[in-house]
């Protein structure tokens, strides 16, 4: 009888156990996935839980201290509108140390909270202000004749080889109807911006960053080649170079969709027209008078809305905001190539490491 | 396809450049007969379509992906749409990774 109760006792005692234990690793499970998502509030509250259950608390913390470095130091525009936000810092490292303190031998969460505090020592490092010298001469470039422009865009590239004094100088000559010599600057400036990368590489840390300002150059000089042909009535030309620069800026620049809708209006082509100023106004960014010519062009492009223009411009554009959102999320551009199981057409295991280090083109299809 | 075919006549002595097809048909004597047609100049693979989804994240054919040296995806294109389809497109999306 005694022994028996004893039994009951025991039993008792271990399912409770293993309940905790398996809620905390639900917690655990389900937080990392809602990250996975970016779902932070709701990621948040549940690797909290995990944390509080001691089976898990060491992994729990560290999830938690990494989803605070994202957001401390890692999110500024990871989506439209995003920033780091600076408050996360300090409870980042704190997460991760008591990751550590749950168990001192998790080396992930010691990697992590090492650095963390790279992170944390190099905020600490005032950032070399703007150089004067080189101010005065950004301002010396809006020059009123021709040659004294031109002179002062070379000056100011000789003392600083960054290519904006090229691409300032291309947006004040097609103001001023010069577009042939805004094409010949805009180009040097695209050569200036790729020597410049090249030569700083290592300041961008990261391939992603360094390959996101290739483009960024390259992008900003075919659109004002684009942009000069344009006004130049070359609408082949000004097609190739508009189209490249959308490509590089992977449709996100509100100026370049702003271009090509001009462009496709003046094509006659409305259809088109509407869905770049669409697509130009769903994006932040822009000069205020440019947003808004791009609004009155929609204006006089769409015919009269039962609900109202501004009622139709709101949902398009909420629509517009939702799948972008959408397609970040889910695309894997600037990730790394997973792993994939291939085989040979006749079903041996498809060896891959003569792919390695090469521009791989990976093209799926389906023979139906 | 075709056009994959075309550009790839820039490519074929270059050692810095691959291309790889992979399909996801699951009939793979319909696959044997469709290849036999093509003649691919470049290896062709399968994969579960299941599995490639899921790692791919894509949900159309063709899909063609630009990967870098560095093995990063840089560009992605779903669907037959105007902008991949011409050699002198893919050729532009491989300059861009090579440079």
């Amino acid at each position: 009888m005694r022994r028996g109760l004893l039994t009951t006792v025991g039993v008792v005692v271990t399912a409770a156990g293993l309940f905790a234990q398996v809620s905390g690793r639900e917690q655990l499970a389900r937080g990392k996935a809602l990250w996975n998502q970016r779902l932070s509030k709701s990621a948040i509250a549940a690797l909290e839980a995990a944390a509080r259950d001691r089976e898990t608390a060491s992994e729990a913390h560290e999830a938690l201290g990494r989803l605070y470095m994202f957001k401390g130091w890692q999110q500024e525009n990871v989506f439209p509108g995003w920033h780091d936000e600076p408050g996360f810092r300090e409870r980042a490292l704190a997460e991760l140390k008591s990751a550590v303190a749950a168990d001192p031998s998790r080396a992930s969460a010691q990697e992590a909270l090492r650095i963390a505090e790279g992170f944390a020592a190099a905020d600490a490092v005032e950032p070399a202000p703007p150089r004067p010298e080189i101010r005065a001469l950004d301002a010396k470039i809006a020059g009123t004749s021709v040659p004294d422009l031109l002179a002062a865009v070379e000056e100011r590239a000789k003392a600083q080889a960054d290519p904006s004094p090229y691409f300032t100088g291309a947006q004040l000559l097609i103001d001023r109807g010069e577009y042939d010599r805004a094409i010949a600057l805009a180009e040097r400036g695209a050569v200036a911006s790729d020597t410049f990368i090249d030569e700083n590489l290592s300041a961008y840390q990261l391939t992603g960053k360094s390959q996101g300002s290739y483009a960024r150059g390259r992008a900003t000089a075919a659109d004002l080649v684009g942009w000069a042909r344009f006004l130049k009535k070359d609408y082949a030309g000004a097609t190739a170079k508009l189209d490249e620069a959308a490509r590089l800026s992977q449709d996100q620049d509100f100026v370049n969709q702003f271009h090509l809708g001009e462009l496709a209006r003046a094509q006659n082509a409305p259809a088109r027209a509407r869905d770049y100023y669409l697509s130009a106004l769903s994006l932040a960014g822009g000069p205020p008078p440019l947003r808004q010519r791009a609004t009155q062009a929609l204006a006089a492009l769409q015919p009269d809305q039962p609900n109202g223009f501004d009622a139709w411009l709101e949902t398009e554009l909420a629509r517009r905001r939702d799948e972008r959102r959408a397609a970040a999320l889910k695309s894997l551009v600037d990730r790394p190539l997973p792993k994939l199981p291939l085989s040979t057409v006749d079903g041996r295991p498809f060896d891959t490491s003569g792919l390695r280090g090469k521009v791989l083109l990976l093209n799926f299809f389906a023979s139906w | 396809m075709p056009h994959l075919k075309a550009s790839y006549a820039k490519y074929q002595n270059d050692p810095t450049v691959a291309f790889l097809l992979v399909s996801i048909d699951e009939d793979a004597k319909r696959l044997q007969r469709y290849l036999n047609e093509m003649k691919f100049p470049f290896p062709v693979s399968r994969i579960d379509p299941a599995k490639a989804q899921e790692l791919m994240r894509f949900d159309n054919t063709p899909s063609t992906f630009y990967v870098d040296r560095d093995g990063i995806v840089r560009y992605q294109l779903t669907g037959g749409e105007p902008h991949g389809d011409s050699p002198g497109r893919v050729a532009w999306f491989i300059d861009q990774l090579k440079k």
